[in-house]
C-alpha cells in the first residue's frame, strides 16, 4: 500500500492594496484562502514567503508593531468567558500598552457608545450573543487601530447583532480607517464595498474597485457574477 | 517580563473563577491528607474493635481439659466438641465452625512423657481474626506446657538460651521509618501535581480552542514565547498548589488527630520546616517540567476529551518510577539522580530519613531544571506550530 502527501499552497502570490477611508472586500468560496490571508496580515500565522506592509510597518520586520495597528474581529476571535467586560478591556488596554488614563477614557467612551454599561460587570460567559458582540467590537476598537480586519464578521449572528457590525464598518470608514472584510454575503458586499478582490484556490482572480466589478458584470446579479468568475477562473 | 506577568495574572484570574480549579487545587488537597489519616485510623480502630467483639466458632476434638479451659476463658468463643472425625473442611466452608483443632488421642501420654504432640488445625487462611485469636490460645497453651517442663526438669533458663543477641543501634529510628514510609509521600504530592497541571494545561491550551479565544490571543501584540511561558508558569503553579495545600492539610490535620505517642513524635520529626522546604523546592522545577511536557502533548488536541486521552498515558511514566523508588535495593546513586520522578521519590526517602546527601540534592535540582527547560522548549515548538494550535 502507498499513500502520498502533497503540499498545497493555501495562498499563492496574493497581492493587493487597501487604502485608508475605503472598505476592501475579500471574497471567495469556502477554502479559497480568505481566512489564511487575513490571518497572515494580522500576524497570527507566518507566510512562507512575502510580507505585508500595514500602516507603513513591515509585518516581517516588526510583527508586534503591526499587531498594535490592527483591530481583528472574526467569528473565531472569542472573548475570555470568565472575565467581565470591564476586565476584558482593561486586559486589552494593557496588552496594547495604552496609558492607563487614556485606556480608561476610551473604554468609557466605547461602553457608552455601544450600550455596554448596564452589563459591564457581567461575566462574558453569562452574556447573550449580542452582548458579547458589543464587547468584541469594543475590544477591537479600544486601541483605535488604523486597520480593521473583519473575517466573516456577521456569520452566525442574528440580524440585529449583524447590523451593529455593519454600522461599525461604516463608521470606521468615515473615521478614515483602512477596513478589510471578508464575506460571502453579497448583500453586505454591495452595501459596504469600495474595493474588491476575489480569491479562489489561493490566487487572486479579480482585484479592482467595486465600481469596475459592477461595470464589467455580465450576469444579472452580483451573486451570479461572483459564481461565474470563480467557475471560469 | 511585563507581558508574562500580564498573561499570568489574566490566566490565574480566569482559572480561579472556575469551580473545578478551586476544588482540585485547594479544597481537595487540603482535606485529602487529614481525611485519609482520620479515615484509615478510624477504620482500623473500628475493624479491630469489631473483630475483638466477634464470636468465633471453634471445633475441638480430643482436646485436654486445660486447653478446653483456656478456650472457655474467652466467653466470646463458641465451642463445638467432636468425639469423632468429621468432614471438617465442609463444616468450615458451610460456617458450622470456623476452625477445628484436632488433638491426638494419646495427647496426655505424649505430654506426660515429654514428647512432642501435634495439633492438627483446620482453618481458612483468609479468616485473619479467627486464626489470630486461635493462634494466641495455642501459643499460650504451648508456653504453659513448656514452662512446666522446664520447671519439672529443673533446667536453668540460661541453658536453654545458648545465644543471646544484643543489638547496638547506630542508625536513628527516624532513618529506618523515614526510608520505609518516605517513598509513599511523593505519591500524594506528585499525583496531586499531575492532576493540577493537567487540568490547568488543558484549560489554558485546549480550553482556549474550545472557547475560540486562541485566535484572539495570537492576534495580540504579544510574543508567542511570552504567551507560552505565561501559560506554562500558571500550569506549574496550579500543579504546585495541590502539593503546598497537601502539606498544609497534613500539618494542620495532625494537630487535630489523636495519634499514638510514638507515631506522633516520629511525625513531628518528619514534618519539619527543613524537610518540607527541601521537598517543596524539588517540586518547583518538576512542576515546570510537567507543565511544559503536558502543554507539548496536548497542543494539537481540539477537545478536552482528546487532550485528556493524549495526556493520560504519561501517568505511567510517573507511577512507574515512583513504584521503583519503593523497591528494596533501589537507592539514590549518581545514576538515579538524573532520572526524573525516580530521583524525587528516592530523594524524599532520604530527606525524611535525614540522610540526604546535599551534593546529590543539588544535582537533582539542576537535572530537573534542565529537564524543565527541555520540556518548555518542546512545548514552545508545539505551541508555535500553526497547524496544531489553530486546528
Amino acid at each position: 500500500m502507498k499513500t502520498e502527501t502533497t503540499t498545497v499552497n493555501a495562498v499563492n502570490d496574493v497581492s493587493f492594496e487597501c487604502k485608508p477611508g475605503r472598505i476592501f472586500s475579500l471574497l471567495g468560496p469556502n477554502g479559497a484562502g480568505k481566512t489564511t490571508t487575513l490571518r497572515m496580515i494580522a500576524g497570527i500565522i507566518n507566510p512562507t514567503s512575502g510580507t505585508a506592509v500595514v500602516d507603513g510597518v513591515d509585518l516581517g520586520k516588526s510583527g508586534d508593531a503591526v499587531k498594535s495597528r490592527i483591530g481583528f474581529l472574526t467569528g473565531s476571535t472569542g472573548l475570555y468567558e470568565r472575565l467581565n467586560a470591564d476586565e476584558t478591556l482593561d486586559f486589552f488596554g494593557k496588552v496594547y500598552k495604552l496609558e492607563s488614563g487614556a485606556a480608561q477614557e476610551r473604554k468609557e467612551y466605547l461602553f457608552e457608545k455601544l450600550g455596554i454599561n448596564e452589563f459591564r460587570k457581567k461575566r462574558i460567559g453569562q452574556m447573550s450573543t449580542g452582548m458579547k458582540q458589543k464587547v468584541s467590537i469594543a475590544r477591537t476598537l479600544l486601541h483605535d487601530p488604523e486597520v480593521l480586519i473583519f473575517d466573516e464578521p456577521t456569520s452566525g449572528l442574528d440580524v440585529i447583532t449583524a447590523d451593529s457590525i455593519i454600522d461599525l464598518i461604516r463608521e470606521s470608514k468615515q473615521n478614515n480607517k483602512t477596513v478589510i472584510f471578508s464575506s460571502h454575503i453579497m448583500s453586505e458586499v454591495d452595501l459596504l464595498c469600495d474595493d474588491l478582490a476575489i480569491i479562489d484556490k489561493g490566487s487572486i482572480i479579480f482585484n479592482d474597485s467595486f465600481d469596475t466589478f459592477k461595470k464589467e458584470m455580465k450576469a444579472d446579479t452580483l451573486t451570479q457574477e461572483f459564481i461565474n468568475r470563480v467557475k471560469n477562473s | 517580563m511585563k507581558e508574562i506577568i500580564l498573561i499570568i495574572k489574566k490566566e490565574l484570574t480566569e482559572l480561579f473563577r472556575d469551580k473545578k480549579t478551586i476544588i482540585n487545587s485547594i479544597i481537595l488537597p487540603v482535606l485529602i491528607t487529614p481525611i485519609l489519616i482520620v479515615v484509615v485510623s478510624k477504620v482500623m480502630e473500628f475493624v479491630n474493635k469489631k473483630d475483638a467483639a466477634k464470636t468465633i466458632k471453634i471445633g475441638l476434638m480430643n482436646a485436654p481439659a486445660d486447653f478446653n479451659q483456656l478456650v472457655a476463658n474467652d466467653t466470646l468463643n463458641k465451642v463445638t466438641t467432636f468425639t469423632e472425625a468429621a468432614d471438617f473442611k465442609t463444616l468450615i466452608n458451610d460456617g458450622t465452625v470456623q476452625t477445628v483443632l484436632v488433638f491426638p488421642e494419646n495427647w496426655k501420654t505424649d505430654m506426660d512423657s515429654l514428647r512432642t504432640g501435634e495439633i492438627q488445625i483446620y482453618r481458612n487462611e483468609a479468616k485473619r481474626n479467627v486464626n489470630t485469636r486461635v493462634g494466641r490460645i495455642v501459643t499460650n497453651y504451648t508456653e504453659g506446657i513448656k514452662n512446666a517442663r522446664i520447671a519439672s526438669l529443673q533446667i536453668p533458663m540460661e541453658k536453654l538460651t545458648p545465644v543471646k543477641r544484643s543489638y547496638v543501634e547506630v542508625g536513628e529510628k527516624k532513618e529506618a521509618i523515614g526510608k520505609a514510609i518516605g517513598g509513599f509521600i511523593p505519591y500524594i504530592f506528585i499525583l496531586g501535581m499531575w492532576g493540577g497541571c493537567l487540568l490547568a494545561a488543558i484549560d489554558l491550551v485546549t480550553g482556549e480552542k474550545e472557547r475560540k479565544t486562541v485566535e484572539t490571543t495570537l492576534s495580540l501584540p504579544l510574543s508567542k514565547f511570552n504567551v507560552l511561558i505565561g501559560k506554562a508558569i500558571v500550569a506549574a503553579i496550579l500543579g504546585l498548589l495541590p502539593a503546598v495545600f497537601n502539606i498544609i492539610g497534613l500539618v494542620v490535620g495532625l494537630q487535630f488527630i489523636d495519634l499514638p505517642p510514638a507515631f506522633d513524635s516520629f511525625i513531628s520529626e518528619l514534618v519539619t520546616f527543613e524537610s518540607l522546604s527541601l521537598i517543596l523546592l524539588l517540586l518547583v522545577p518538576f512542576s515546570i517540567f510537567l507543565s511544559g511536557l503536558l502543554i507539548a502533548i496536548i497542543a494539537g488536541a481540539t477537545t478536552f476529551k482528546e487532550a485528556q486521552s493524549k495526556a493520560t498515558p504519561v501517568i505511567m511514566f510517573i507511577i512507574l518510577p515512583l513504584v521503583m523508588a519503593l523497591l528494596p535495593g533501589i537507592e539514590l546513586t549518581w545514576a538515579t539522580v538524573f532520572v526524573p520522578v525516580l530521583n524525587i521519590g528516592l530523594a524524599v526517602k532520604e530527606i525524611t530519613a535525614g540522610t540526604m546527601d546535599m551534593l546529590q540534592y543539588v544535582v537533582i535540582l539542576i537535572s530537573l531544571l534542565l529537564f524543565s527547560v527541555g520540556a518548555i522548549y518542546l512545548s514552545y515548538r508545539k505551541f508555535s506550530d500553526e497547524n496544531a494550535i489553530l486546528k
